[in-house]
């Protein structure tokens, strides 16, 4: 199953996402939670804190200034751009798509 | 005075602001209210129904060497651009829109030049400009909000909006940072909210603005504060904000 939640700013996205990852997680399904935003904050809601959330956006902001290489394949990404969070949900922060609008 | 507003996604931004401009018209002040978010929404704040308000093309032609790519044409400045092309909302508050998602970023360029030309021409002493951000940090820490001399970022007091809060406090750092860059302190509910909110992010906070549900029920019911809750704490909350940026802007005036 894949997947994606959207919305207006503040509805509540990050949040339901997190809640979704858990729970699937806790009836013993593989979860990876991407978090595709260029505001990042789903690491706080799965409950990774601060510290964390902020260590994979820095990491994400390396590869756009060009100090990391981008992962090659899914594994290398959720391995070198991700994180474990509660439950046993993995949780990468995702370099963002080509050329979006602005916003 | 060139304030803009914001901060996290959902956090009030719109509605602050929008707020802000009609309070500040309502002193007699010419204010032009501009909206660069791609899925506007501070236009409902000014009364105004879904608006698409596109520069038109003709309003533009192509810059001599040495100038921008696009300008205004000829006999055609800031002020008559929003004359001609800035509606009026409610309490005579001018809006502009940076441009809504309407196909290629390529057809708009004429349109996003003048406004970028309307907002930096429009004369200081006699128009206030106040603007209002999409949500995140992209367009902000893109430099969107130049225009503004005073940054004004809205936080609730929730862990998400407030590490973005932290994330949008290094325009500090930037070529272009602002000369004032403030938090406003939104949906508190008791006197530490704002507080807690200071310390964590170690900025000042110049307003608090509370918690208010007469607010949340005008907006459920499409109205901006001002006409569905005009009594409420929030607006008596954004008239103490703009007093206080009134007199601070006077106070720097004198100085110059």
């Amino acid at each position: 199953m894949k997947v994606a939640v959207v919305g207006k700013g503040g509805s509540g996205k990050t949040t339901t996402s997190a809640i979704v990852a858990r729970t699937m997680a806790r009836m013993g399904h593989y979860v990876v939670a991407l978090d595709c935003d260029t505001n990042p904050n789903l690491g706080v809601s799965l409950g990774i804190g601060d510290d964390e959330t902020e260590r994979l956006l820095a990491m994400r902001q390396g590869l756009e200034a060009g100090d990391e290489e981008h992962a090659r394949g899914w594994d290398a990404l959720l391995d070198r751009f991700g994180t474990d969070a509660p439950d046993g949900v993995r949780l990468a922060v995702v370099s963002r798509i080509e050329n979006p609008e602005p916003g | 005075m060139r304030v803009a507003f914001v901060g996290k996604g959902g956090v009030g931004k719109s509605m602050i602001a929008g707020t802000f401009a009609r309070l500040l018209a309502r002193r007699g002040e010419m204010v032009l209210a501009v909206d660069t978010d791609p899925m506007p929404g501070l236009n409902f704040m000014l009364g105004l129904p879904v608006v698409d308000v596109a520069i038109p093309d003709d309003a533009v032609v192509e810059g001599l060497p040495g100038q921008e790519r696009f300008v205004l044409r000829p006999g055609l400045d800031a002020v008559g651009a929003v004359e001609a092309f800035a509606p009026i909302g409610a309490d005579g508050v001018r809006y502009l829109q940076f441009g809504n998602l309407r196909g290629p970023v390529s057809t708009q360029f004429r349109s996003q030049a003048a406004f970028r030309q309307i907002v930096h021409d429009l004369p200081e002493d006699r128009w206030h400009v106040v603007g209002d951000l999409p949500g995140g940090t992209r367009q902000a820490m893109f430099g969107w909000g130049k225009f503004a001399d005073t940054i004004a970022i809205v936080v609730e007091p929730t862990p998400k909006s407030i590490s973005t809060a932290r994330r949008l406090a290094r325009m500090r750092e930037a070529t272009w940072a602002p000369k004032d860059l403030v938090v406003v302190a939104n949906r508190v509910r008791c006197a530490t909210d704002a507080t807690d909110i200071a310390a964590r992010l170690g900025l000042d906070v110049v307003g608090a603005i509370p918690d208010d549900v007469e607010v949340s029920k005008a907006d459920r019911a499409g109205l901006a504060p001002l006409d569905g809750a005009p009594h409420s704490p929030f607006v008596a909350a954004v008239a103490g904000l703009v007093d206080q940026f009134v007199s601070q802007y006077a106070t720097k005036e004198v100085a110059r």
